[in-house]
Formats: structure tokens, sequence, C-alpha cells
């Protein structure tokens, strides 16, 4: 487990860190000893899953945002954030390590699919298009925050017709994309011009986008989105959070159903026992986030 | 500013221009190995190879090496080859370099004169010595500059690693970037760490073009002298300005004892000889062809040992052709050449040989050639020119080797530019040290391809007295082809002169020369006679 934490509060230079700072402390208080024991039902799991007990698994992630996936600003050796102590942990409950794999968001389940990683833990929504390529463990909710530049000069109100003739900057391979496609029939309808996209390949390049006036909107996480606010408080604001019809999950390759089965095991334990929520608090992340794990999977 | 000195000397990026570094390491070296491979492939005799390293060079030219890398890295894993990310990456910037560096290699190779190659054939070098002595030292130096091009590209384009998870310079600056959004101080940082590396392959290009200048030796010039902001005058006439002009000319004709004048008497005694001499090379029915046009239409011909034979003619008489077919630099398509009583090029069964087996054989049988363009080889000294070929062809040791060029240079008159590089020397002393230099390993027989055609006049005549001295004193079997009429008579024992690809008139010299029977050879003779005037004045 990462000392994040701290290491930061000591070295925290950025206005919005400090920011963070007192809600974080209060989270750490409120919850000591977070995921310092294992939940009980761990035990049992690496006898009945034993065959990743002692191995080390690769994690492919997207490590560009801050609060899910990044590397430690002050041990930039180091991933730090809520995706990361989860799948540590999930790792400690089957009794395997993790290494970590950094790539663009889009090459992150073919990554899995050929084999160069073992798992995504990395933000990323489970969706029917998705779980063609692999396997999801859903494990939380999903809110968007619709990120645009101070003062909303476009007046974006959400996922609709206030997009149209707006751009938005989004990462290749977000669910996002298609959902602003989708407007463009809608805006065309009402006579109004179409919303552009703008395709990235990670959030620092989404919201420097926003901030070179660029793009009008970033819609993504809703976290993410309030830390872009955070470090950026004078050029950017959060327009409105809106709900997506989509949980995060942990994808697994889809012939692997005895792996799909320990992790899910791992994070019905994880959840149940309530360091998942827990890892919500101790990183600043909305405690509304939180579901009971699920399964999405197609053939 | 503060945070940019603090992003740039920050460990964590400082470790991926290591990273960077060993993706560009492996792009280069794997780059190399490949690209010579299908250099090889693209200059080989056999149509095949050539058209496997084109098909590969369309491939891997022509798709993004963004592509390239991503399926090295997840497309192999399906074949069942999971190369570690950054043996990903280099093998995929390897595979994308290989046709740059073959196409670099292979127009180096190209660039060089292909009178040398000749050369160096006619001297019998197999094609392995000829790569490795002539080719490869002046290709490597025309290509430097165009390889550090190639290593500045491929260091950038290892950023590219960057999409297959390889922890290089650019994919820390990002996630750097998207952890603490100092956006732009990590990116300048970064983009100095770059400027760094390719600053540090440009010091490095220059050193080597620095350290392999051939004229670093004749002139100390110093490493700063490369730097771009030096004006220096590289061309090599500044080098040595006062030893390569007319001058220098006079003292050299003086050191060579005067020739002996053959009375009527000698001539006499002379031919009676030859004429009891066994066959050196023998002509019987030569054909070639190039393309629609024919060159030789059955030529005969046959030189006893230490006869002087002159091929006279108007230009593209095929006189050229007929001695580069005496010693097999062109293969006929018909027709017999034997030298010392041996066919050159064939085996016992009449089969062609391989070009490694011809060249065995040209340095056993022996026969010498000396060009109309010199075609010295122009990174060597005037003495490694005579002796690096003794060496290397008829493993003489270095002590031999330089004592014999050290010998050959003195009978031609040159001991004192031994060292110099054939750019330095004049025509007509380059042509000498060509002579020397196919003398050096005793040929049976010398064939001269219009020696003193490429001189300006005043140098022509060092060099026809040397060829003079060797007909007379040496009573070297030579075949001579040239326009000098005056020369011709002196030395040739006889003419053969040739129009269209046949010999129309074929006697001693004097007899043909003083009075042609052929009204071809008449008419050339009188146009030679009116054009050459005032040098037949001196």
């Amino acid at each position: 487990m990462h000392n994040g934490l701290f290491t930061r509060a000591r070295h925290a230079s950025l206005p919005w860190r400090k920011a963070a700072l007192g809600a974080i402390l209060a989270a750490a208080f409120l919850i000591p000893a977070t995921a310092q024991a294992l939940p009980a039902g761990c035990a049992a799991l690496k006898e009945k899953y034993p065959d990743w007990k002692g191995k080390t698994l690769v994690n492919a992630i997207n490590p560009h945002t801050p609060g899910y996936e990044s590397i430690d600003p002050k041990d930039p050796s180091k991933y730090v954030g809520f995706d990361i102590d989860l799948g540590e942990e999930i790792g400690e409950c089957l009794g395997f390590k993790l290494t970590y794999k950094a790539v663009t968001f889009a090459a992150l389940l073919t990554t899995l699919a050929s084999g160069q990683a073992d798992i995504v833990i990395s933000d990323i929504y489970a969706t029917e298009e998705r779980a063609k390529a692999a396997d999801f463990i859903t494990y939380s909710k999903v809110f968007d925050g619709v990120l645009v530049a101070k003062g909303n000069p476009k007046k974006i109100t959400g996922i609709n017709n206030s997009l149209c003739g707006a751009a938005a900057a989004e990462n290749t391979g977000f669910v996002e994309v298609p959902l602003v496609q989708a407007l463009i029939p809608i805006c065309k309808a009402e006579g109004k011009p179409e919303p552009t996209l703008q395709l990235y390949d990670n959030n620092a390049n989404c919201i420097q986008a926003i901030l070179a006036g660029r793009a009008d909107t970033y819609i993504n996480d809703v976290n993410t989105v309030d830390n872009a606010v955070k470090a950026y408080p004078d050029k950017l604001e959060k327009a409105i959070a809106v709900t997506i019809p989509y949980s995060v999950g942990i994808a697994v390759p889809k012939d692997k159903p005895k792996f799909r089965e320990a992790v899910m095991a791992a994070m019905m334990e994880i959840y149940k026992s309530g360091d998942q929520l827990a890892l919500l608090k101790k990183w600043g992340l909305d405690p509304e986030n939180l579901m009971e794990p699920g399964l999405l999977t197609v053939n | 500013m503060s945070l940019f000195l603090h992003y740039l000397s920050m460990p964590y990026l400082l470790e991926g221009i290591q990273v960077t570094f060993q993706v560009t390491a492996l792009g280069l070296g794997g780059g190399v190995i490949l690209g010579l491979i299908l250099a090889w492939m693209q200059l080989s005799r056999f149509r095949m190879l050539a058209a496997l390293a084109r098909g590969y060079a369309i491939i891997f030219r022509g798709t993004p090496l963004l592509l390239q890398m991503v399926f090295a890295y997840n497309a192999l894993p399906h074949i069942g080859i999971k190369l570690p990310a950054i043996i990903a990456a280099g093998l995929a910037l390897a595979c994308n370099e290989a046709p740059f560096i073959a196409e670099m290699l292979r127009s180096a190779v190209l660039g060089v004169d292909r009178g040398q190659v000749s050369a160096g054939q006619a001297l019998g070098m197999t094609p392995g010595v000829l790569m490795r002595r002539v080719i490869a030292p002046q290709a490597i130096r025309t290509m430097i500059p165009a390889f550090g091009n190639e290593s500045v590209s491929a260091l950038k384009n290892s950023s590219l690693a960057s999409v297959i998870a390889v922890q290089e310079l650019t994919l820390r600056s990002t996630q750097l970037a998207s952890s603490t959004f100092d956006f732009f101080s990590i990116f300048f940082a970064s983009g100095l760490l770059y400027l760094v590396l390719t600053g540090a392959i440009s010091v490095i290009q220059l050193f080597v073009e620095w350290w392999l200048d051939l004229d670093r030796t004749a002139r100390p010039r110093r490493f700063a002298d490369y730097l771009p902001w030096r004006r220096v005058d590289m061309t090599p006439g500044a080098a040595a300005p006062a030893l390569d002009t007319g001058p220098v000319v006079q003292p050299d004709i003086v050191e060579l004892a005067p020739p002996k004048a053959l009375t009527r008497e000698d001539r006499a005694r002379r031919s009676a000889t030859i004429a009891r001499n066994n066959i050196a090379v023998e002509v019987k029915d030569l054909r070639k062809r190039y393309d629609a046009q024919s060159v030789l239409q059955g030529v005969d011909l046959t030189v006893r040992v230490g006869e002087v034979v002159a091929l006279m003619g108007p230009s593209g008489s095929g006189k050229s052709t007929l001695l580069r077919c005496i010693n097999h630099l062109e293969n006929p398509d018909s027709g017999i050449v034997r030298v010392g009583g041996r066919r050159l090029g064939f085996r016992d069964d009449g089969r062609p040989l391989p070009p490694r087996e011809i060249a065995d054989e040209r340095a056993s049988v022996g026969v010498g050639m000396v060009f109309q363009q010199f075609n010295l080889f122009s990174h060597l000294t005037a003495k490694e020119n005579v002796a690096g070929p003794l060496r290397w062809v008829h493993g003489l040791t270095r002590l031999d080797a330089d004592r014999r060029a050290r010998e050959l240079l003195d009978r031609v008159g040159l001991s004192h530019r031994a060292d110099a590089l054939p750019r330095h020397l004049s025509g007509g002393q380059q042509q000498r040290v060509a002579i020397a230099r196919a003398l050096a390993p005793n040929p049976s027989v010398l064939l001269l391809d219009e020696p003193t055609s490429a001189l300006d006049p005043e140098l022509v005549n060092e060099v026809l007295e040397v060829i003079r001295r060797l007909a007379i004193d040496d009573g070297l079997t030579m075949v001579i082809s040239t326009h000098q009429i005056r020369f011709a008579d002196e030395v040739a024992d006889r003419v053969a002169f040739l129009s269209d690809g046949m010999i129309v008139e074929e006697g001693p010299a004097h007899e043909v020369l003083s009075n042609p029977r052929h009204p071809l050879t008449a008419r050339f003779l009188s146009v030679m006679e009116a054009e050459k005037v005032p040098e037949a004045v001196r």
C-alpha cells in the first residue's frame, strides 16, 4: 500500500492539493487503519483460488487520472490512487503482487487481449461494447462532470442540445465519445451546428485543450473534473454533474473465467468489509460511487 | 523557472533518458544489421533477393512507425512471441530504420567510383576484399552525415514507444504532467533533455567526420574546424597547394633515365625474337553486344610474350571493350580469350565461374590493367594503392608489400610522393602510380586503356616515358589502346586498327602507321596527325 497521503500532505505545493488536504486528513482520521487488515474472507479465497498465490501480475493503466491512478509527484516511480490501492488489496487478498504498465486509454483492452497485461483497473467504464473484448467486474457507479472554461461562455448544461456547435475534448475510446456523437442528428434536426469532437489520449491533453481555447468542454468522471477545477480555479469550472448509465469495471481476459471468479470474490470481500468505502474516502472521492460488485460479460 | 529546473534535474525524467537511449540503441543497432542485410540483398546478383528486399522496404517504409510499435507489442503475442516492451519498441524501430539505412548504404556503395571497382577487380580482388578494402571505407565516409541524421530521427522516433508502455522520456513527461498539472515546465524540461541528446549525436557525428577525414594527416586539422560556425577552406587543394602543380612534374621526369631509341636493326632483331616466343594472349572470334549495339563483331588477335601491341581506332571502335574482355572485366557473348594458355572466367567444362573464382584466377594468371581515368583507390595513399592489393590479394606481409611498393614508386619516379593521396597528385602522377600498382604483382600481360587520354597535354610525356621504358627495358608484354601515333610507332611492335568492332588492318607498327593500306586507317591517321601538330612539334 502506498503511503501517498502523508507524503502528499508534507510536500503539497499546488493550491488544489492544499484545498484537498483538509478533506483527506478528515477522512483519514474518521476511518483509521484503512485497509490495514485484510478482509476476513481472504484467507479462504487464497485456499480456494491458489493459482495466483505468489505470482506477480501486470496491471495495465492509463495513469493520467489523479485520484484514481497517476504517478506520485513526489516519488514518480510509484503509482497512486483509488484504483491502485484497490488493485493492491485484491492482490493481497488472493496472494499476488502487481506491476504496472502505462498505456494510452484506447490501448488498455488491447494490451489485456494480447496478454501483455493480466488485469486492467483504470477507471474504465464497463460497456457492452467493451465487454466483447474483456470481462468486467463492476465496482463503482459513474457520475460525469462537464468541465468548461470559467464562466461557462458557451452555456453548456449537460450532454444535450447545449453542446450543438461546441467542441468537446475527449480521450480516444471514451464512452462519452458516442454520447456526443449521438447529439449530431438532434442538433441537425433543430437546425443548429453539429458538435465537434477532439480526440486526445490522456486527461492532461483534454484539460489543456480547454485552457488553450481549442475545446469548449471536457466531459469525464466527476472526480477528474473536480481535480482539474482545483488545479486551475481561475480558468476552469464544472458546469454540472450528470449521471451516465454505466459502472466502472475491472477488466480481465475473456479466456480466464477462473481468474474472473477469483477477482470477483475478492472484490466482494473488499466491498463487504467496508474497505472499498474507506478507500473512496481516503482519495477524496464521493462515497455515492459505492456499489455492490457485479459482472458484465457478453459472448 | 524553479519548477522547470526542478523537473530538469528530476531523477525520474533522467531515468527516462536511459530508456530512451536503450530503445534508440536497439533501433539503430538492429537497423544497421537489418539494413546491411537488405542493402546486400538489393545489390545482390540474384533477382529474387533484390525483390524480397524491395518488398520489405515497401511495407516498412510505407507504414507508420506507430502502427509497427503497436504491432510488435500487441499483435506478436497472438502468434506466441511476447516481447518485453523495450525489446518490442526496439524491434519496431529497427524494422522501421532498416530500409532507410539500407538505402543510405546502397547509395553510398553505388556512389563509389565504378572505375575503382574495375581496378580492384583487375587486380584480382574477390568481391569480399573489394567490399572491405575499397568500397566500404569510402562508402562509410560518405554515409556519416546521413547516418547522423538517421540517428537523430531514431532518437526522436523512440518517443513513439510511449504508446506501448515503454517508460521513456515522453511517457514519463506526460504522466508527470497528468499528476502535477505542471504541463509546460515539464515539457520544456523534457524538450531540453531531448535537445541535449540530439546535440550529443551531432557532436559525435562531427568527431567521426574529423576522425575519418583523409586530409587530417596531410594537414593537421583541428576538430574545432568542423564546428558549424567555423569557416575553414576544406578543399584539399588548399591543403597542399605547392605539391600538385606543374613545377613539380618537371623534376619527376628528370629522375627517369632517357629512353633508348630503337634502330631499324634493333627492331628487326626484336621482332625475330618475339616471333619465336610463346603466345601470351589469344583472342578468337570475340563478339560482344550492349543491348542493340554490337561492340565487338568477331575479333581475332594474338599477342606473343614480350610483344607490345597498340590498338588504334576511332572512339567507339571497341578498343576498351576488347581490353576489358581480355581480363574478363566484361563477359564476351561468344568467342574465346586465352591468357597464358588459360581460358579466363570459365571452368574446364566451359561453364562460367562465379565472381570470386574469376578474381582468384585473374590474380594467378597475372593480367595487369591501367585505365584511362587512373582509377586509383582515392582513400589510400600512393604507397598503399600499390602495397594494399599485394597484401590483400597476394598475401604479402606488410613489410614485403611496402618494400615492393617503394621500389615500384621509385621506378616511376614518385618515391617522394609515396604518402600523398591520389587527389593531391597531378593526373600524370596518378597514372604513374596506377602503372606501379598494375606492375606490382608482376603481371604476365599489362593492358593499358588509353593511358594518356585523360591527361593535360603537358603531362602526357611523363606517362608515355614510363610505358616506353617498360616495353623497351623490361620487355613486358603489353596491349595498349592509344591515340598517340608517334608513341605507338616508337614503342609498339605491332598495330591493330579497329573500326566498328572489327580489326580492319594489322601489321608491324612502323609499316601500318607510315603506310596504311586500308582507307579507314589512312583517314584516321591523317585526322590524328592534323590534330596533333603542336605535340608533334615538341
